[in-house]
């Protein structure tokens, strides 16, 4: 486990590490302090598209409502859903990834296979046809469709991962009993492997803040009154030219905060590339 | 001869999995395609009964998976729900053309852009223009598409009017204009969603070509090629970005699929008229022979996207050979 | 407020011309426009580009049983025998134009006789005659066609041909919409290329995939690649040589795509702005005139009264009437219509559209008065005894969703904002934003608490037994045997106005849904075309009556085709 605890400071000592760790910080902060001290992000209680004032640092929106509320609210809204889709993906790929990879033979064979298979069909597809198939969509379920459909990659990169390291006769020597699987893959499998596969996650967490934008622009994504940058934008878009701000700024909310993921992705993969100084 | 046998069997299987996958998604879903006939909710239980019959949705799933099957193999893949009277074959070649034109387009961009500065950024890596660089194409694919393609469509087509705001071709061209005439209206039409595309999706072939390139200027040979006093250029091009150019082509393999699902927002904002659209509509309205069809197409596309990536790697570094 | 009634403000216009006069009026501008049309012969320039939301699917009479858009794009190509005027009094017969026929009168109570316009031809030059009018109503009630025209065509027994040109209507019902029904539903059908094809066949005809027919536009292409449909002015027209030549129907699905077009001046026209998400940039648009119209269309909140997990049982608070009195109440009706439609549309008094004779605000009983509303709840039992800012009663708290379709935009804003004024009284409701495939499966399935549906209603209001009568089609099974006989007895009533007020209060009284708005539309016309009107029953109706203001023209107008 040494390994992992010594990345966040490895992270750190990158420049682009630091500054996508500083920026979502940064963001994080706004997300938890803001909404506390300003207007009820519900409030159709202000003028109708007023441009950005002291009064309302990013203007109000359609409804009169304002737009720093919201897009403080949606902060929280949207970091929650990448993060735990990120988690669950993470959790998904790395199961299945050591499971194909540790036991190969035909487990390998019908996992990858179908890893492919699922690869094959668009993800905007399965989530359009199964988000229409839910009673509501509760926040939860976003976050877990979203990660449900993110995990093959993963678990491609950790099957990878883990045949190289049997075959540089890291762990062949442990294989045996089944019983002893689990320890052999908690005890070697998975602290070896976590270093080289963090980036996939970061950059899926990016992928998961546009996929949810895009499914806003759908009309599907994170339901009213609760604000999704990406439901923000689509309900500005019609006054981009006389309200810019509207989308504006969850457009720029979501611009920063995926920067700041990769940002963090790319620190993480240069302080893992051996060759890279 | 025997891996390439194995591999193209490994494709079929995949591609069978992943039709089956996707059947199962679109049957054990909810909805139904008959509501979108039925905009004003009118439809008598008895004509319902009438058009489920009609496009068998009372056979039992696996009937249906069977007859589905029979029907494709004939290259059949039956009646559009929601388009009466249009066959999905039909439909989906119809969009095809535009789908395959701003697909490679985007892909060729995409490419000779995209290689050139990672190349560039290799080249100068650590500079402060490497790392310019690497923000502006993180930015660019930061942005999400509609949201780029709206703004370039504002800018370009209402403020400065140099291109149009959407569509294929201006639909009062005659039929039978010049070849000339013609060509130069696709073109115009096609620079704005192909530079939405290609801007969002730059990103990750300029990190892949970077990192090949860097990764290819360490190695031996170039060095000893440096140290013949061969020219910068010269150990650039012919040398070190020929061995870059393997994980390049696993890249490009992987690329395919962009043809027809990387595009729905595009399309839908430019109004292009595509496969991404026309899928994401089918799902929409439930149109399950369209939604086969589209599927079966983009899964197709993939695997053999993965396929050719796989092949050309083989041969292009013949160690992937002995695995 | 009254005065204000856009009713009046778009159609001031009710003056009825002396029956004689009208048709010699047309027959006269018809002479020069076939004489014109022998001399040189199909070509008229001008150009119209008009912006849809879908593609157009199967624009032929007997298939566009629903879809509104394809029901229009068929009005260009079919003619009906008559059409009812701008005041849309279906039921008295001296307001409606002729078109196919030039005339028609009754022999007996329940017998209605036509006389065909000689001159009227389908555009393969054929004459339209009795038999095809014969033909279409006859196949219209087939089993094939669908039970709901069969439906709407129950009361005529029978027609016949008397020679070429009489056609011959009995029925079994004295009433006075005969002449709306012998006429309006089912447009007449060419027979000599329509009978030899089974109706189950007829949607994949060849006839289908290019249909003939008689009116003043003819089909020209589909063009798949843009999504758009060309037509083509018949020069020959017999009511009139139409003004604009070419006519494109192009669909842009996206709605800023859809706007686009606009602001770059690439489309012509929009029926309605209101189905753009920023109404009021496009209204200032240099340009394009813009040319307000009641409309048809009709949107109320409905209450679901079955409870959604068990639709045997009642539902647990919908059930009272009191609640959704008071959630009527609470909402500011006019406001919500408003930010849907603009300023003219209105919340209409029951579910009656702008555009019905019977339309009067007056009629409404719970208007907007939040104090009223919370003395309801409080004796239905609905207060915040926990304080928690929702009511509640029986330790039930007043939650309640509403299901929408994502891809109707003043919908989803008006739910939005009716959401924000529930929640300053204490009811929770949670906005469920569905594809539309899953929305009316859970609407025909009634799992739901509350749904949000648009309808576009016939232009008579009998059409409202269609929705609300015992066994009709409004998804909470609305069931109330008294408004039923009130509505028959209007239905038969030769003094209608009052009956049909009569049924109107018995279903508002109910409360079973909160009407939400009855929109005028606006419609956004290019300046260069003049003599511009909508019509409420079909936008598009008079288009063939539009001119190019000489002078005007834009390089469109002027090229080949």
């Amino acid at each position: 486990m040494t390994d992992a605890t010594t990345q966040p400071r490895s992270v750190w000592t990158t420049r682009a590490g630091r500054s996508g760790i500083v920026l979502l910080g940064l963001i994080a902060l706004a997300a938890v302090t803001l909404p506390s001290i300003l207007p009820d992000y519900r409030a159709m209680a202000f003028g109708h598209l007023l441009p950005p004032s002291g009064a309302h640092l990013f203007g109000t929106d359609y409804h009169g409502r304002d737009l720093l509320s919201r897009v403080a609210r949606g902060a929280q809204i949207s970091l929650m859903i990448s993060l735990g889709a990120v988690l669950v993906a993470a959790t998904i790929g790395t199961a299945v990834g050591l499971l194909a990879g540790y036991l190969g033979g035909w487990v390998d064979s019908v996992l990858m296979r179908t890893v492919d298979a699922a690869l094959a069909i668009p993800r905007l597809f399965v989530l359009l046809l199964v988000l229409a198939a839910l009673d509501r969509i509760p926040l939860p379920v976003l976050i877990v469709m979203l990660g449900a459909t993110g995990w093959f990659g993963t678990s491609r990169l950790v099957r990878a991962e883990v045949l190289r390291l049997r075959h540089e006769g890291f762990v062949s020597a442990a294989g045996g009993g089944g019983a002893a699987v689990w320890g052999i893959i908690f005890r070697h499998l998975i602290p070896t492997a976590a270093g080289p596969l963090s980036g996939a996650p970061t950059r899926g967490g990016a992928d998961v803040l546009l996929l949810e934008a895009g499914l806003s622009y759908l009309g599907l994504g994170v339901q009213p009154p609760t604000p999704s940058w990406g439901g923000m934008i689509l309900d500005g878009l019609p006054f981009r030219s006389e309200a810019p701000w509207f989308c504006l700024f969850p457009g720029l909310a979501i611009v920063i905060t995926v920067l700041a993921v990769s940002l963090i992705g790319d620190g993480l993969r240069q302080t893992l590339t051996p060759d890279r100084a | 001869m025997r891996r390439l046998l194995t591999r193209v069997g490994q494709a079929l299987l995949t591609f069978a999995i992943a039709v089956t996958l996707a059947f199962l998604l679109m049957r054990l879903t909810p909805g139904s395609p008959l509501p979108a006939l039925d905009e004003q909710n009118r439809f008598t239980p008895a004509q319902e009964e009438r058009l489920r019959k009609l496009y068998r949705l009372d056979q039992p799933i696996q009937v249906q998976y069977w007859e589905f099957l029979q029907a494709a193999f004939d290259g059949n893949l039956g009646p559009s729900i929601r388009y009466t009277g249009q066959t999905v074959t039909g439909l989906i070649a119809a969009r095809l053309p535009a789908t395959l034109l701003l697909g490679f387009t985007v892909l060729l961009l995409n490419f000779t852009f995209g290689t050139w500065l990672g190349v560039w950024q290799a080249v100068r890596e650590g500079s402060r223009l490497d790392h310019g660089l690497s923000l502006l194409s993180i930015s660019l694919y930061a942005i999400p598409s509609f949201w780029l393609g709206l703004t370039l469509a504002w800018l370009f087509g209402l403020e400065w009017r140099l291109l149009p705001v959407g569509g294929i071709h201006d639909v009062v061209m005659s039929p039978d204009a010049d070849l000339g005439t013609r060509t130069v209206d696709l073109l115009r039409h096609l620079i704005l969603p192909a530079v939405t595309l290609s801007a969002v999706s730059i990103a990750a072939t300029m990190r892949h070509q970077r990192s090949a390139m860097i990764e290819a200027l360490r190695l031996d040979c170039i060095r000893t090629a440096r140290s013949k006093g061969l020219s910068e250029r010269q150990v650039i091009f012919h040398h070190a970005w020929r061995n870059a150019l393997g994980p390049m082509v696993t890249l490009f393999g992987l690329w395919l699929p962009i043809l027809v699902t990387g595009t729905v927002f595009v399309e839908s904002v430019f109004n292009w008229p595509g496969l991404g659209l026309l899928a994401a509509e089918a799902i929409g309205n439930r149109d399950y022979p369209l939604i086969m069809g589209t599927t079966l197409l983009s899964a197709a596309l993939v695997v053999l996207g993965g396929l050719i990536a796989d092949l050309l790697h083989g041969m292009l570094d013949p160690r992937v050979q002995a695995l | 407020m009254e005065a204000l009634n856009p009713i009046t403000l778009v159609t001031p216009l009710r003056i009825h011309m002396p029956r004689s006069l009208l048709p010699a009026l047309l027959a006269g501008l018809s002479v020069c426009g076939s004489a014109l049309a022998a001399q040189q012969p199909a070509r008229i320039p001008g150009t119209i580009i008009i912006a849809t939301g879908s593609e157009v699917a199967t624009p032929v009479p007997t298939l566009y049983s629903n879809d509104a858009l394809s029901r229009e794009l068929g009005d260009q190509l079919f003619l009906r025998l008559a059409e009812p005027d701008r005041t849309l009094r279906t039921s008295d017969e001296k307001s409606f134009e002729p078109r196919l026929a030039r005339s028609w009168h009754h022999t007996d109570p329940l017998t209605l006789v036509f006389e065909l316009d000689p001159r009227a031809h389908w555009h393969d030059g054929v004459p339209v005659t009795a038999r095809d009018v014969v033909f279409t109503i006859n196949r219209a009630r087939l089993p094939a066609t669908g039970e709901q025209i069969a439906r709407l065509l129950r009361h005529i027994t029978s027609v016949e041909a008397d020679g070429d040109h009489r056609v011959i209507f009995h029925f079994d019902l004295d009433y006075p919409e005969q002449l709306y029904d012998a006429t309006y539903h089912q447009p007449p059908l060419p027979a000599h290329l329509a009978e030899t094809i089974p109706q189950a066949d007829l949607a994949k005809s060849a006839f289908v995939a290019h249909p003939i027919g008689n009116g003043p536009y003819r089909w020209v292409r589909r063009i798949p690649e843009q999504r758009a449909i060309e037509l083509a002015a018949d020069p020959a027209f017999f009511l009139g040589r139409p003004g604009i030549g070419r006519v494109i129907f192009q669909a842009s699905p996206d709605i800023e795509a859809r706007a686009n077009l606009l602001l770059a001046g690439d489309v012509d026209a929009i029926d309605n702005v209101y189905q753009l998400g920023n109404p009021a940039r496009m209204l200032a648009l240099e340009g394009y005139q813009s040319v307000p119209f009641v409309s048809l269309s009709v949107g109320y909140i409905l209450f679901n009264t079955r409870d959604p997990a068990d639709t045997s049982h009642p539902h647990p608070i919908l059930q009272d009437a009191e609640v959704r009195r008071a959630l009527t109440e609470a909402l500011d009706r006019d406001a919500l219509a408003h930010t849907g439609y603009g300023p003219s549309s209105v919340a209409p008094p029951g579910p009656i559209s702008q555009g019905l004779w019977v339309f009067d605000r007056k009629l409404a009983r719970f208007g907007y008065d939040t104090a009223a509303a919370r003395r309801r709840l409080l004796a239905a039992g609905w207060s915040d005894h926990d304080g928690d800012g929702t009511l509640d009663k029986d330790g039930r708290p007043l939650h309640l969703s509403i299901i929408l379709v994502s891809s109707a935009l003043p919908r989803r804003r008006i739910a939005e904002q009716a959401q924000e004024m529930l929640r300053r009284i204490g009811v929770d409701l949670q906005l469920l934003t569905l594809e539309r495939g899953e929305y009316m499966d859970r609407q025909k399935a009634g799992r739901y608490d509350l749904e949000f549906p648009s309808s576009n209603q016939d232009p008579t209001p009998s059409g409202v037994t269609q929705s609300w009568s015992c066994g009709g089609t409004n998804s909470a099974r609305f069931c109330d045997p008294v408004f039923d006989s009130l509505t028959q007895a209007a239905i038969v009533s030769r003094k209608s106005a009052a009956a049909w007020r009569k049924a109107l209060q018995r279903i508002d009284d109910d409360a079973p849904a909160i009407w939400t708005y009855a929109p005028t539309f606006v419609g956004l016309v290019h300046r260069r075309f003049e003599n511009v009107t909508f019509r409420t029953q079909s936008s598009w109706l008079d288009l063939w009556r539009w001119r190019i203001k000489s002078g005007a023209e834009l390089p469109r107008d002027r090229g080949d085709h």
